[in-house]
């Protein structure tokens, strides 16, 4: 009898387990075929001359051949340089705008929130016409807003320019990343424990007080979500760029992203590309893990 | 970790697809480019079935007999029926029998035995071949021929064709038949292996009628190792267009031969001084934010003063040289002058408009079929003009169009891909409608003026007029897709302020990579 029980308990866990397990199984499956192989082929084949002719080993070679090329550390640079105007801004804002929302009438509310949700369901194709209209250098509408209130005399190639252009595709991404955090922020606030505000209330904390002992360590869990999402969305940069400036002018715009399809789809160095995935994707991990790793030690302090 | 690391991945897949598959074995020496002529598909088939070996030969024996023995061929040609659609439509003998062969065609065609299969053809929207119902009409008549070759179409734009065609190449799923021209079916994939040696399309009828109106169409069409990647279709060349009642505004028209339709490299200049004094705003723009059109770029800094983008042999590019330096570094001096303008945010399309608008004077990029799509939207006169020159005549930039067939390895596709494209090139009824239907005009000299008696015969007369003007096809050159995306790079650097020389050497070196 004391036997049996030990052995039917035994049974029984690994029955569960093969459930669970099949229960994984698609989602296992899905991952295996289009995360994990490719992601085992574009590493395997970063280590190969590998274009549309050949397939040789080359060892490091393009790992060598990448830290000695000018316009991938251009596009490093500027793909950093997104990330670094871009996370913060659109986390910073979109916080002000959910704290600001959250306590008006639902559907006020709701209003706001369709309205900075918008530029994420329309296509990006669609987005990225409107905004090259915006940008016009000959009947745009920013010139000749600029213009018709003295701002200035000649029309400016916005996209054209080098001075100018990365700063439009910052602006184009800030406006199309900001509708999901300010929907999660909503959210985050509207969860934020009411009994906890009041009694700080009571007990005479000012409203910045509340904001940063209340609700900021509450929406913490949110804001790691935020961040990491948009990192990855911001090192991701690729279709703005490519229906807007093709990388130009002089490269000014081009991210790792777009290097990467410019060297497959139109150098066809399928090899090269790959080792420009690996190290895109060892970046981006790694500022993840970054993320968190802060993220946790605020919490815990 | 893993999960937040999942969204890059995805874009790493597609170059693991590319990872994928078998490893590329298709050297220029394994390729069906350098099959000797006894291993071309249709002998290889007649291998294995010698029931078929009499009637998918027959297409290839006459090429082949041809290039050996000329009066064998003909005795061939005479002795096969089956071979009707591509006999000389000049052989008077054989005209008077035209019409007894036509109603007998079709009978004839269902006692060929043409394997049933099933193709896929990409078409680029070239004229109204991007429309359906044109192709499906064409495909109809076809079907009326050989019954059973299904044929299906993908619509491609010029936005995404390009790496749709790379994605397919990679994945194995590439069309059996694709319409484009031999920039990208020669020089890049013909040339990488991936196409079907088109040698028996090439008879010596169609050869010597396509060599009658220009023998560059002929050398675009084959790569160097000799193998044809391409059978062309149709041909134009590549103009300018200047807007001419701004033009007589400014007392400009008067540095154009109208005659010619031609100007100096100097009356250009006298021309924008005129525009700028006469305070039209943008007078030219030099477009250069991708690739898009770029062969009006290319043509107005080639023809400034002579310069060459290739070499004769087409083995290297040169647009580095003397000639070359000295247009660029004049179009940054007008540039800077505000005689013309730069933009790197625009491509040819983008110009198009401005011009069809009449935001800008002149355009760049005009031909034939760029006319007649913007005729509803100008409302002025666009008056196609040559690029100016300092030599003795413009050397334009060609267009030529035609079908190449992807190597699929399936002799049945292959042979219906090549049913279908003589069908719709080589065909005396059908051929002069295909070409219609592109807006340009017929590679072979027999098919004759198109147009006669048509609404646009007018229209193309004006650019029938600058036929003579085609210049050298470098297209071909390899490294051409290299090439085209260092060209737009390289003017917006030097637009950009960087020494034009340096530049230059900078973009044939990134033309010429490998």
């Amino acid at each position: 009898m004391s036997q049996s029980r030990p052995l039917q308990s035994r049974v029984l866990r690994r029955r569960e387990t093969v459930t669970s397990y099949l229960f994984l199984l698609p989602s296992l499956l899905l991952f295996i075929t289009f995360v994990l192989a490719p992601m085992c082929l574009a590493l395997v084949t970063s280590f190969f001359n590998h274009t549309m002719q050949s397939f040789e080993f080359v060892g490091f070679a393009n790992y060598r051949e990448l830290f000695t090329d000018p316009i991938f550390l251009r596009s490093l640079r500027n793909t950093a340089v997104i990330v670094v105007v871009a996370v913060p801004t659109v986390t910073a804002f979109s916080l002000w705008v959910a704290s600001a929302i959250y306590q008006m009438h639902p559907v006020s509310r709701s209003f706001f929130r369709i309205v900075f949700y918008l530029p994420v369901v329309t296509g990006t194709v669609a987005v990225t016409v409107v905004w090259k209209w915006i940008f016009n250098q000959y009947y745009g509408l920013l010139n000749s807003s600029l213009k018709s209130v003295g701002a200035i005399d000649q029309n400016i190639s916005w996209l054209g320019d080098a001075r100018y252009a990365l700063a439009c595709i910052i602006l184009i991404l800030f406006t199309t990343s900001i509708g999901q955090p300010i929907v999660l922020y909503v959210a985050g606030l509207g969860n934020v424990d009411r009994s906890l505000i009041e009694a700080a209330e009571v007990d005479g904390a000012t409203r910045s007080q509340v904001f940063w002992k209340i609700k900021w360590p509450s929406l913490l869990p949110t804001t790691i979500y935020i961040l990491v999402i948009t990192t990855i969305n911001s090192f991701q940069c690729f279709a703005l760029i490519q229906l807007l400036t093709s990388g130009g002018p002089n490269y000014s715009t081009s991210t790792v992203m777009y290097y990467i399809y410019y060297q497959v789809f139109k150098l066809y160095r399928y090899g090269y590309a790959n080792a420009m995935g690996v190290i895109l994707a060892i970046i981006i991990a790694l500022f993840s893990a970054l993320q968190f790793k802060l993220a946790r030690s605020a919490d815990a302090a | 970790m893993k999960k937040l690391v999942a969204p890059i991945l995805a874009g790493l897949m597609i170059f693991s697809a590319a990872c994928a598959k078998e490893k590329p074995a298709t050297p220029s020496t394994d390729a069906p480019s350098t099959q000797t002529e006894t291993e071309t598909p249709e002998s290889e088939e007649s291998k294995t079935d010698k029931s078929e070996e009499k009637t998918s030969a027959a297409d290839t024996s006459e090429a082949k007999e041809s290039e050996t023995d000329k009066s064998e061929a003909k005795d061939s040609e005479k002795s096969e029926e089956k071979e009707s659609k591509t006999e000389k439509p000049e052989e008077s003998s054989k005209s008077e029998e035209k019409s007894e062969e036509k109603s007998e065609e079709k009978a004839e065609a269902k006692s060929e035995e043409v394997e049933a299969a099933e193709i896929t053809l990409w078409t680029h929207p070239i004229g109204a071949w991007k429309d359906a119902e044109t192709v499906d009409g064409f495909i109809a008549k076809f079907n009326e021929k050989y019954p059973d070759i299904k044929v299906k179409v993908e619509y491609l734009d010029y936005q995404s064709g390009d790496d749709q065609v790379t994605a397919a190449i990679e994945a194995g799923t590439t069309p059996d038949l694709i319409m484009e021209g031999p920039e990208r079916l020669v020089s890049n994939w013909g040339a990488k292996g991936k196409m079907v040696d088109l040698k028996d399309l090439w008879t010596e009828e169609a050869t010597k009628d396509i060599e009658a109106t220009s023998s560059a169409v002929v050398n675009a069409c084959r790569w160097t190792d000799g193998a044809f990647y391409e059978y062309p279709l149709c041909m134009t060349t590549h103009t300018m267009a200047i807007n001419k009642e701004l033009f007589e505004k400014a007392d400009a028209l008067k540095y154009i031969d109208e005659k010619t339709r031609t100007w100096t490299s100097e009356d250009f200049e006298k021309a924008l001084k005129a525009l700028k004094e006469a305070k039209v705003d943008q007078s030219l723009i030099v477009y250069c934010g991708g690739q898009g059109g770029d062969q009006g770029t290319r043509a107005l800094a080639s023809n400034l003063y002579g310069a060459k983008f290739s070499n004769a042999e087409h083995s290297a590019w040169t647009m580095n040289s003397p000639e070359g330096v000295k247009a660029i570094k004049k179009l940054v001096e007008w540039d800077k002058a505000g005689l013309i303008s730069h933009d790197a945010g625009i491509q040819a399309a983008d110009e198009l408009q401005l011009f069809a608008n009449g935001t800008v004077a002149m355009t760049l990029c005009w031909n034939a079929s760029n006319e007649a799509n913007y005729a509803s939207q100008v409302e002025f006169t666009p008056y196609p003009v040559a690029f100016p020159t300092d030599q003795a005549q413009p050397e334009l930039c060609g267009g030529i169009w035609g079908f190449g067939i992807f190597d699929s390895k399936d002799e049945a596709k292959i042979a219906a891909a090549k049913k279908f494209i003589q069908f719709v090139s080589d065909d005396e009824k059908q051929g002069p409608e295909s070409i219609k239907a592109t807006g340009f005009f017929p590679v072979r000299k027999s098919f004759g003026n198109v147009y006669a008696g048509t609404e646009d015969e007018a229209r193309m007369a004006t650019f029938a007029t600058f036929m003579p003007f085609i210049g050298d096809y470098y297209n071909v050159t390899p490294g051409w897709a290299e090439q085209r995306t260092a060209w737009w790079n390289m003017l917006q650097q030097v637009f950009g302020g960087e020494d034009v020389q340096k530049a230059l050497d900078k973009y044939v070196e990134d033309a010429s990579a490998k």
